[in-house]
């Protein structure tokens, strides 16, 4: 994929030990991000991120449908990543559904959080119209437009900007409908409900190359790479889901390291990130 | 299956309980989770296993094969190779694993619904490719088969596990055996190696996939919302379960060789 | 269906001989070769260019011009409803074969044997023209590219509904089954490099819908001139020439 000779791996790798990568940046420093929101009119919500080489979109899609029988109190979700063709070659024909579907269950660890919905970055009692009978279903699509490196990252912040900017149209329950009929409603084209996006994680991967780790590895040193971590970190600390990458194992103590090292960078990650998105919606909102 | 047709009575094992662990134990006299006497379905105590049964040579044809079976979750995993690598492939001066998992139809008690777990052939393969010492056989293919035979949770770390007995059954050199436990979140209790039942109402999972003898982690996935103090006790449980299991992993692979030959 | 009210409007307020705001940038992603965004109306695609390199399928290596390939694909957002639609179905893959032939004729693709040119375009958003955006789309990134052409391909699309020939459909003209004739010209040359017509037109008509195509493929060219021309001003501009 990543054609590098040897002295090409050895500066990179030379870099990243004296803290000062071939890009300039320090070993925990993130590419400039970019947001931009409300790309796409047909969706209910959408952003696009870029950062550094990397651009990925998402949108966000609300469809109404019946909550699931184990929990008739909670909307549903579902995360879908497509690779376009035009970010690699590679990823022709078939060539991308299998970082697809890896890229798509990280997203789902790290944002829909446990099979009960606990720990959920989005508020799946929010989605909920009538209990038992009717919720939200939203669809969250990824698409990657251009890729240069720590993909998941960028998805990551990609939703969050998406679900910050979707409003969920505002719908009106008829009463008076017994208990077993399918419930009459009334969708509304003007008032819409906006998102409590404050919950929703941002995932930071850590990657290890020889013995230090990197944050927002470009795809030259992600080719470098023994192993990394992706952990998602919500406003308060707290760990939403995490998953190790690449073949090598690892120490736990080093595991527990990195843990406490993407806490602390998250907190820099989710300032940026907030700034950027309200930025972005002032912009949108003027134009 | 397990039991009757061998003489060995099924092995478990359970990760002795640190003192943090303990502290929680006497919480778990006010379980705070659902009812307030809550039993795990099977009886079993928050950090007990399931019983492991583990053989090897399930599969006749193939270079090595393993079959496991963890309660009602049972598992067969079959290994072919090393032989040569398609002509399509490129040259490659190391040898390749090629995994995949399928569930048979009748896995799961609605028919056919196994065929959710996409990733889960990607996963085995990354949990697998760092304990094989690849360099061993360059331009050449391992494939690792398994199918899941019946699903009774905890499918993944089962099936990693038995992966692993089947590559050393075959003969495939790995710097150690891999094994591998989850633990799932249920209200403020950690339990560990959870049925369908306990995974489908879990609040947050945690697998570990090790190297006991190298204590290295090779795979580690996290879902739902943790605190660090948790994650910590959460992995001392596991590693030390994983530690247990090599044990009995290894035990069945000595009695395997020392077993007279037919 | 009323297409065309009394007044001469079309359902989105256009005139019928009046086009949608069309908008295109050169350099959308920065990894390929060549890239551009192209966007008419509602419609919004993304073309990336790879190459001349490397044949990477040695059977197909031609030794007296270069192999050209094209993928077209929509992102699952793209339409109103949101579908998910297996990669590779069969209008993709008419899709592909269409732009792939229509660059295949403005490419000189003599001057590089034994190599192969990938051009990739990714609808974001579909709302009728399609095609044609993605010709236009693709032009544009080939020439951000710098892969030598014969002349700027464009394309539009015209349709003929409540007996008034209309430019450039949108979705919901498109399907309403009328006819719709899809044009690729090289607008320097004046030729034809793209024909195609769904349903049934008299003679006559025909002509003048076919007209008025070209009419629209002749103003896009000469937009995409001025975003080149804008974009090598920038280019000279960063250089200090």
């Amino acid at each position: 994929m990543v054609g590098l000779s040897v002295g090409e791996k050895h500066f990179i790798q030379g870099g990243i030990a004296q803290d000062l990568r071939s890009d300039g940046r320090k070993r925990l420093t993130y590419r400039p991000i970019s947001v931009e929101t409300g790309v796409l009119a047909q969706a209910n919500g959408s952003a696009r991120v870029k950062l550094g080489g990397t651009d990925v979109i998402a949108s966000v899609k609300a469809e109404l449908g019946r909550p699931n029988h184990l929990y008739p109190d909670k909307g549903k979700v579902s995360i879908y990543v497509d690779c376009s063709p035009t970010a690699a070659p590679m990823f022709e024909g078939r060539g991308g559904e299998e970082l697809s579907a890896e890229l798509s269950a990280a997203l789902q660890r790290c944002l829909l959080g446990g099979r009960s919905g606990a720990g959920a970055g989005i508020n799946l009692s929010a989605l909920i119209v009538v209990e038992g009978k009717m919720c939200w279903d939203l669809y969250i699509d990824g698409l990657v437009v251009s890729s240069d490196g720590n993909l998941l990252d960028a998805l990551g912040a990609a939703i969050k900007a998406a679900l910050s900017n979707t409003g969920i149209p505002k719908v009106n329950v008829a009463v008076g409908a017994s208990a077993d009929e399918e419930p009459e409603v009334d969708i509304s084209d003007e008032e819409f409900l906006q998102f409590d996006t404050s919950g929703v994680p941002v995932i930071v991967t850590l990657t290890k190359v020889g013995r230090h780790y990197i944050a927002d590895a470009t795809l030259e040193e992600e080719s470098q790479m023994s192993s990394a971590l992706s952990v998602s970190v919500d406003r308060h600390g707290h760990i939403c889901g995490m998953m190790k990458r690449g073949g090598a194992g690892l120490d736990p103590s080093v595991i527990l390291d990195m843990i406490s090292v993407s806490k602390h960078v998250s907190d820099q990650l989710i300032a940026k990130l907030d700034s950027e998105i309200s930025a972005a919606e002032v912009d949108e909102a003027e134009s | 299956m397990a039991g009757k047709s061998s003489s060995i009575a099924p092995t478990t094992y359970s990760p002795s309980p640190t003192l943090k662990v303990k502290k929680k134990q006497q919480q778990q006299q006010q379980p705070i989770f659902k009812d307030v006497d809550w039993v795990r379905p099977d009886g079993r105590s928050f950090q007990h296993c399931r019983p492991a049964f583990l053989r090897t040579g399930a599969v006749n044809s193939a270079s090595g094969s393993a079959y496991a079976e963890f309660g009602n979750t049972k598992v067969i995993v079959s290994v072919f190779g090393p032989r040569e690598s398609k002509k399509a492939m490129m040259f490659s001066d190391i040898g390749r694993l090629n995994c995949n998992v399928s569930y048979t139809t009748f896995a799961s008690s609605i028919r056919g619904q196994g065929s959710e777990h996409k990733e889960f052939s990607s996963m085995l393969h990354k949990a697998l490719e760092g304990a094989v010492m690849l360099e061993s056989f360059p331009k050449t293919t391992v494939d690792v088969f398994a199918l899941v035979l019946e699903s009774g949770g905890s499918d993944l770390p089962v099936v990693i596990s038995c992966a692993s007995l089947a590559l050393a059954d075959a003969g495939i050199m790995m710097f150690d055996l891999v094994t591998s436990v989850s633990v799932s979140c249920l209200g403020t209790n950690l339990v560990i190696d959870p049925i369908t039942e306990e995974e489908s109402y879990q609040d947050g999972s945690l697998m570990i996939t090790s190297m006991p003898s190298r204590n290295e982690v090779t795979q580690l996935t996290l879902s739902g919302d943790w605190s660090t103090p948790k994650i910590h006790e959460a992995m001392q449980l596991c590693l030390d379960a994983c530690l247990k299991l090599g044990e009995i992993m290894r035990s069945c692979l000595r009695e395997a060789t020392s077993a007279p030959h037919e | 269906m009323e297409f065309v009210s009394p007044e001469g409007l079309r359902l989105d307020g256009r005139r019928p001989m009046e086009m949608r705001q069309i908008r295109g940038e050169v350099g959308a992603v920065s990894k390929a070769d060549g890239s551009a965004i192209f966007e008419m109306g509602n419609t919004k695609v993304i073309a990336a260019v790879y190459g001349p390199r490397e044949v990477q399928n040695r059977g197909q290596q031609m030794s007296d011009q270069a192999l050209v390939r094209c993928e077209y694909s929509m992102a699952n957002f793209s339409t109103g409803d949101r579908m998910r639609k297996p990669k590779g179905d069969r209008r993709s893959i008419e899709i592909s074969l269409v732009i792939r032939q229509t660059m295949e004729a403005c490419i000189m693709t003599h001057l590089m044997p034994r190599s192969q040119i990938d051009i990739f375009v990714q609808v974001l958003q579909a709302d009728g023209g399609t095609r044609s955006a993605c010709i236009n789309a693709a032009t544009l990134a080939l020439a951000d590219a710098g892969i030598p052409m014969r002349d700027l391909v464009t394309s539009c699309s015209a349709g003929y509904l409540n007996s008034t020939p209309l430019l450039d459909l949108n979705y919901i003209e498109d399907s309403a089954g009328g006819p719709d004739v899809t044009v690729g010209i090289l607008s320097k040359l004046d030729k034809v490099t793209l024909l195609q017509m769904d349903a049934k037109l008299p003679m006559d008509i025909f002509e003048n819908v076919m007209q008025l195509a070209v009419e629209g493929c002749k103003a896009i060219a000469n937009y995409i001139r001025e975003v080149l021309l804008e974009n090598t001003k920038q280019l000279e501009h960063r250089r200090g020439i």
